[in-house]
């Protein structure tokens, strides 16, 4: 898995090297490109961290660049650099779903402070992603009846009720819930239902 | 109105009876004529029988009287004839009386009771006898009937030689009842027709008696008549089938009725054919008429269409007529505009000076052919400008009674032709505009980079100063970089500065005031719009400066529209812009004054200063230009505040050494 890193696009060496630089003064790792073009030629769904991107280049321009990337499934958030006149297309970015512009010249603190939320946000969202896929799994796991089971124990019914209600004795009933909390990992039906919250939406 | 209208709408044709009434009347009246004449004829024709029958029974009446008479008298000499004694004197005379011419009788002839003859007078010789169809002389059978009847018997006549016929006339004569013998009086016929009939009677009248077989045997003339005209009585006695034949020589010719009748016909004929004349006559002109209508028609429906102005004016510039196009121009009604004289409502007061100077020029017969504008009014006031093409009128007798005018409406024309003038200027500041909002751009762009980079190099080092663990060898590379960048960013400005200082000035030497008035040029066609006066004061013999003409120009056509610009709020008598040339200490000054608000102090700190503008569509690089423009020229551009209201812009120069 790559690690999440601040990819900087932008066609000017000096730009690239001082913002690596100054990324680095506040521990934040980063990779430079010198074009949309290469940047894109590299890019991997499994890109962590957050995109760095200068409206006017030379070859393909940072817009353009963020349509391919909207296109391929992009998860990590955009950042957009721009110039004076520019911000008009940078707020139409922005309602397509940039995580934020900078106009330059920028304050840079602020530009790393943004660049570190957004690798924030693309890591919970990675995270969440992660136990959404977890939770799938695991509930892939059950047989039918013990989905029905599982229900019925998230309702908060007695095993009792669920026997009668599913027409099976009490006993089958504790198997079933028992299997259920040692495929989903938990040891309450008070964890199951905190695990499911989200997913349940 | 000089055209005079025809009487519209047009009279409607006449029926086609109504060209043969005069002809019908004619022909009645000739006709009427004709059977008055023909009655009077005929009335004429009776009269002329009647007379006819008249005389003939006249005549037989005055025959038989002869008759009766000689048969008295044959009577009365019978009696002393048959006395067997010899003739007394008495007896013969009133034998020779008897005998005389005028009776008729030619021979008188006695016979005793028994028929033989006793005695004639003139005595009786039988050579005269030719023939008797009725026996012996004297005829025998009338002897005796006459003897037999006791009165007188004519007997039949017969001829005798030299043509001539006779007939008797037997008188028995009775005494105390007793037959005593006849008398016998011969008649010549033809004496008798010649004597008897008076001359008044036959020199209208052939007389002729015909025997009963139709032959003629006694006539008064030998002339045949040629009237047929006649009249045919038996002539009894004689009787036996004689008959007298009367007949008109000529019936009368009676010549005033003939002459009427001829005069009659002959201006009959005449009337027909001066009506067929004036019917001609009044076909051409109707159709004259008609043609003369339908061209006046079809000129007023071109008046009426077109779009241009027209109005005629006498010699003396009365007006007398305006098409409908005029009166709409002018939004005065025909009825107003006709017979006025100048100066006319519809000339624009503050132009009437003018106008009345081309109004001479156009009565005087002087107007360009090509057209004179001139500056109108509407009668709401409203001004238009006009073009006006003037050309002498001439009536059908050649004479040149006025003139004639058109008129088309410009104002659209110039309107338009300003607007287009200002949507190309906008459009040139707008070009400009853009071009230098690009070069801004890029310029910005480019100098964004290094600063950026600096920046970030920058807050980077305080980054790391902050976190404490900064060594002195990454420190410098951080720092050579950041003066890298510095020196990167001035490369560009120095990029720049080379870029203007393209526009260096081509410096010749130049004649100041020639430039002004050419910049005046340029814009008087806007001052005039604007109502601004523009006053030139220039001095004379100024020395030439070295400077570029162009820019030279450029600054003088910006300090002008500015002065005027700075004064579209005055009042109209106060738009004046004095533009002053002098030579001073050796630097030629123009000054351009105007008379408007006058700049406030706080804008005037910023006068000069680029992008700084007063106007709404000013770019504010006007006054800058011109300083920078002066500098270059090694001049000054200053201002200060005009005495009289407004500002004086100077521009100084220095003259060639």
């Amino acid at each position: 898995m790559n690690p999440p890193l601040a990819h900087i696009v932008d066609d000017d060496e000096a730009i690239r090297d001082a913002l690596t630089w100054l990324l680095r003064t506040r521990n934040v790792a980063s990779r430079a490109w010198s074009s949309a073009e290469e940047f894109l030629a590299a890019w991997q769904p499994d890109f962590h961290g957050c995109v760095v991107l200068d409206i006017r280049m030379r070859e393909m321009s940072g817009l353009e660049c963020f349509d391919v990337l909207l296109e391929r499934g992009n998860n990590m958030p955009v950042i957009f650099l721009t110039g004076h006149g520019d911000v008009p297309m940078a707020v139409g970015a922005l309602k397509k779903g940039a995580f934020d512009f900078l106009e330059k010249p920028f304050d840079d603190n602020a530009l790393v402070d943004v660049v570190i939320r957004a690798m924030e946000s693309d890591a919970r969202r990675t995270a969440s992603q992660e136990a959404q896929a977890t939770m799938s799994s695991r509930l892939a796991q059950l047989t039918p009846r013990e989905i029905e089971v599982m229900h019925l124990v998230l309702t908060g019914k007695f095993n009792k009720v669920i026997a009668d209600e599913l027409n099976i004795s009490m006993r089958t009933v504790e198997v079933h819930r028992s299997r259920v909390f040692e495929k989903m990992g938990v040891r309450s039906a008070v964890e199951l239902a905190q695990l499911l919250a989200p997913g349940r939406d | 109105m000089i055209l005079d209208p025809l009487p519209l709408p047009a009279p409607s044709p006449p029926p086609s009876w109504y060209w043969s009434l005069p002809y019908a009347a004619v022909a009645l009246f000739v006709a009427t004529m004709a059977a008055l004449l023909w009655l009077t004829h005929r009335q004429d024709a009776e009269e002329q029988r009647a007379t006819l029958i008249n005389d003939v029974l006249w005549m037989e009446q005055n025959l038989g009287f002869q008759f009766e008479r000689n048969n008295s008298h044959l009577t009365q000499l019978g009696t002393e004839l048959l006395k067997n004694a010899p003739l007394t004197p008495t007896t013969e005379a009133r034998l020779r009386q008897a005998l005389d011419p005028e009776s008729g009788l030619i021979r008188i002839l006695w016979l005793n009771g028994n028929g033989d003859v006793k005695g004639a007078q003139p005595p009786y010789t039988d050579s005269h006898l030719v023939g008797e169809t009725g026996g012996t002389f004297p005829s025998s059978s009338a002897y005796r009937l006459s003897r037999s009847m006791g009165r007188p018997v004519y007997s039949d006549a017969y001829a005798v030689i030299e043509n001539q016929t006779q007939f008797e006339v037997h008188v028995p004569i009775f005494e105390g009842g007793r037959y005593q013998g006849s008398v016998v009086g011969v008649y010549s016929l033809n004496n008798m027709i010649s004597r008897q009939v008076p001359w008044w009677f036959s020199e209208r009248y052939r007389v002729s008696v015909d025997n009963s077989l139709g032959v003629e045997i006694a006539a008064k003339s030998r002339v045949s008549p040629l009237s047929g005209l006649s009249y045919e009585i038996p002539f009894d006695p004689p009787g036996h089938g004689l008959t007298l034949n009367v007949t008109a020589y000529k019936s009368e010719v009676r010549w005033i009725p003939l002459l009427l009748m001829g005069s009659l016909g002959v201006l009959a004929g005449a009337i027909v054919w001066s009506l067929w004349q004036l019917r001609r006559h009044m076909q051409r002109r109707q159709a004259a008429e008609q043609a003369l209508r339908a061209e006046h028609a079809f000129r007023k429906a071109m008046e009426d269409s077109l779009n241009t102005g027209m109005r005629a004016r006498d010699l003396q510039g009365r007006i007398t007529y305006v098409n409908p196009a005029f009166c709409r121009m002018v939004g005065w009604s025909a009825e107003e505009l006709v017979g006025l004289l100048p100066p006319m409502p519809y000339w624009a007061p503050e132009a009437l000076e003018r106008t009345l100077t081309v109004h001479e020029m156009v009565l005087g017969g002087h107007a360009p052919p090509q057209g004179i504008e001139i500056r109108l009014m509407r009668k709401n006031g409203e001004r238009f400008d006009a073009l006006l093409i003037e050309a002498p009128l001439i009536d059908s007798e050649g004479r040149h009674i006025g003139w004639m005018g058109s008129m088309v409406d410009v104002t659209e024309q110039k309107n338009a032709q300003e607007l287009a003038r200002q949507q190309q200027e906008r459009l040139q500041a707008t070009a400009r505009l853009v071009t230098m909002g690009e070069m801004a751009s890029t310029l910005a762009h480019e100098l964004n980079q290094p600063l950026a980079a600096i920046s970030s190099y920058n807050t980077g080092c305080i980054n790391m100063i902050g976190n404490g663990d900064m060594s002195p060898r990454e420190l410098t590379g951080i720092l050579e970089k950041i003066g890298k960048q510095a020196q990167r960013a001035g490369q560009i400005i120095r990029r720049v500065h080379a870029f203007v200082r393209r526009s260096e000035p081509k410096c010749e030497p130049v004649d100041l005031n020639a430039i002004l008035r050419e910049a005046v040029g340029l814009v008087e066609p806007d001052a005039e719009r604007r109502g601004v006066n523009i006053h030139q004061d220039l001095a004379d013999a100024l020395p030439p400066v070295a400077a570029d003409p162009v820019m030279i120009e450029q600054v003088a056509v910006n300090l002008i529209r500015n002065g005027m610009d700075a004064m579209a709020d005055a009042p109209r008598a106060q738009r004046n812009l004095q533009l002053v040339t002098r030579l001073q200490d050796d630097m030629l000054i123009l000054s351009v004054a105007d008379r408007g608000k006058g700049i406030a102090p706080e804008v005037a700190e910023k006068l000069f200063a680029p992008f700084f503008t007063t106007k709404e569509e000013g770019m504010g690089m006007g006054l800058n230009i011109c300083r920078s423009i002066a500098e270059l020229h090694r001049g000054r551009l200053s201002f200060e505040e005009n005495p009289g209201g407004g500002t004086i812009f100077y521009f100084s120069l220095p003259v060639l050494p």
